[in-house]
């Protein structure tokens, strides 16, 4: 049996078990990598494999970047920064049409600059933003689909924990690719607003306008949100500046993001307390799924199957843009019926090299594939993000949700089209680091 | 059964506030090293002290992540499963993964084992690690204890549930 044969055997059975017996995908990934590398290699040689993948992958310094980002967003999540965030919008911008919802979909972007969870934005969004907007009468398609699709940025705004795995797993800059998705993420936070604008527009009835606000208001709103942002630009100056390591960014971020909580009296015991197992639960998760990508990786890596995959896309009587827009057609499929993160770390072993053969610039394809990815947070069947809306949003049908957020979806085509026909819109910033 | 779900949440609350108070030290330490190397030298040993640090940070969340079903799978198709198939599977799931993390923490033992034979040292601090590496093996080891239990959940369900 030739190597490749044995490759795509090795993909099969881990898309088979993954999907049929529903174990877990870091575990799944590791079993399968296992297994082949002990029936291409040996049963010794894939034990010692499996030992040294998981010491190293464990006291990776590249790693420590991990738990750090995530507990400095856990942070601001329990000392309820994005009710602040959502104040302030809501302040300025409120007394417009279709105002509270664009506020929202602000209020997610500003905090996605702080905390890189789709999950933990959509939840508090929901409480906070949903009630106001069923206030005003907002219709409840453009409330729920607004929160649903701003909570995604999350993922894409720097830190992301997303974009730190990419950049671990290609072997990229961290900070180039945070500089990246802050360009990608403006851009889609634009269109989002404006799709709220666009429907407001056609549907005057979806987003009455709400209470005007003095200016003195509007600067006092931004007491207690403006500090958090203040932190984000620090961390990203600090990269930018080279002063720090996106670990030490992680570290400083966390610090200070404690301070500032305590500080403004907005962080109990308790809150630390779940903090801190918040953080270590989310980011062992995460260390699981790089450990068993890592396994299966070097499996994937013996049989060479990346490298005959990418040779032969080349290959294909197709252009460039025609296999990138397959491949992104594949992360929208995939996206939809799993994690992101787990997609996206069983993929790139496949993909990057396709398309760095392509041609395509690294950093460029990160984030793109990001933003893609995205989208299934808030697709069906899966769809996780618009699950936590829907089921918060108990007044509002799931359908209804769903409804809401196909609105929203051209707004990541039309992002999606304008990185691929501009791509100085992720690439400008990340070269001013160069 | 009652014994091993009572071990599991202690052995997993103790692990992970073990490892959350090493990410404190994470953080400290980072802060402290970017201070004084502003006007000093940098703490010597940062580097690799972080990535011992953050392995015990994650290996002794393992079996929390577990037990408070904190992994992700796909589980689309096996929603759609009648109940017997449904157990089926998850005995097959169970079983086999916690075979697997007993033998991955086995092999992480026998690699501390040798690192503490050949007297394997830290690049900068010259300290030993083998301490580490052992830490990531009991983290591996409760992992696969808390898959266990979740077999025997299957296994014995009305059990289970009239506790």
């Amino acid at each position: 049996m030739s190597l490749t044969l044995i490759g795509i055997i090795g993909i099969v059975l881990l898309l088979a078990i993954l999907f049929v017996f529903g174990i877990p995908v870091g575990f799944a990934m590791g079993l399968v990598g296992f297994i082949g590398f002990a029936h291409v290699i040996s049963v010794d040689a894939s034990f010692n494999m499996l030992a040294t993948v998981t010491w190293d992958t464990f006291s990776k310094y590249g790693l420590t970047v991990i738990p750090l980002f995530i507990f400095m967003g856990q942070i601001a999540f329990y000392s309820g920064v994005n009710e602040k965030l959502y104040t302030a919008a809501f302040t300025w911008v409120g007394h417009i049409r279709g105002g509270i919802a664009m506020a929202t979909v602000l209020a997610c972007a500003a905090f996605a600059a702080i905390c890189g969870s789709n999950a933990a934005t959509a939840a508090t969004m929901t409480t906070v933003a949903l009630p106001q907007m069923t206030k005003y009468k907002y219709e409840p398609m453009l409330s729920t689909g607004a929160i649903a699709c701003g909570s995604t940025l999350g993922v894409v705004i720097p830190p992301s924990v997303v974009l730190i795995i990419i950049g671990l797993s290609t072997e990229q800059s961290i900070a180039e690719l945070f500089y990246g998705g802050l360009g990608a993420g403006i851009l889609l936070a634009s269109l989002l607003t404006l799709t709220v604008y666009v429907l407001c527009s056609i549907y005057p009835s979806w987003g009455p306008t709400g209470e005007k606000t003095s200016l003195k208001a509007k600067i006092l709103s931004l007491a207690g949100a403006v500090e958090m942002l203040i932190l984000f630009m620090v961390v990203m100056l600090g990269l930018y500046f080279g002063l720090f390591t996106p670990t030490e960014a992680g570290a400083v971020g966390s610090f200070f993001a404690v301070v500032i909580a305590l500080a403004q009296k907005k962080l109990s015991w308790n809150d630390f307390y779940n903090s801190i197992f918040d953080t270590l639960k989310i980011s062992c998760m995460v260390i699981v799924i790089i450990t068993g990508a890592m396994i299966f990786g070097r499996f994937l890596a013996i049989t060479r199957i990346p490298f005959d995959i990418a040779d032969w896309v080349v290959t294909l009587p197709f252009s460039k843009v025609t296999i990138m827009g397959i491949i992104f057609m594949i992360y929208i499929i995939g996206g939809a019926v799993m994690d992101a993160l787990a997609l996206l770390l069983i993929t790139i072993p496949i993909f990057f090299p396709v398309a760095m053969e392509l041609g395509y610039d690294p950093i460029w394809f990160g984030v793109t594939i990001t933003i893609v990815t995205t989208l299934g947070a808030v697709t069906p069947p899966v769809g996780a993000t618009t699950y936590v809306v829907g089921g918060m949003a108990k007044d509002v049908p799931l359908e209804k949700v769903f409804k809401g957020v196909a609105y929203f979806l051209p707004a990541y085509i039309i992002c999606i089209l304008i990185m691929m026909l501009f791509p100085k819109v992720v690439l400008f910033l990340p070269g001013l680091l160069k | 059964m009652d014994f091993l779900t009572r071990l599991n949440k202690i052995l997993n609350k103790v692990l992970t506030l073990t490892g959350g108070v090493f990410l404190i030290g994470m953080i400290l330490l980072t802060c402290a090293n970017i201070f004084i190397r502003q006007f000093y030298i940098p703490i010597r040993g940062t580097f690799e002290l972080m990535g011992y640090a953050g392995a015990v940070v994650t290996a002794f969340a393992l079996g929390y992540t577990q037990f408070t079903n904190g992994h992700i799978s796909v589980d689309i198709l096996v929603n759609t499963y009648p109940a017997p198939v449904k157990r089926f599977v998850s005995l097959i799931n169970h079983g086999v993964c916690s075979l697997f993390f007993f033998i991955a923490a086995w092999q992480v033992v026998k690699k501390a084992m040798i690192l503490k034979a050949a007297g394997e040292l830290s690049e900068t601090l010259r300290i030993i690690y083998y301490p580490f590496t052992l830490a990531v093996a009991f983290g591996c080891f409760v992992l696969a204890l808390a898959i266990f239990t979740d077999f025997l959940k299957v296994v014995f369900p009305q059990k289970a549930s009239a506790k």
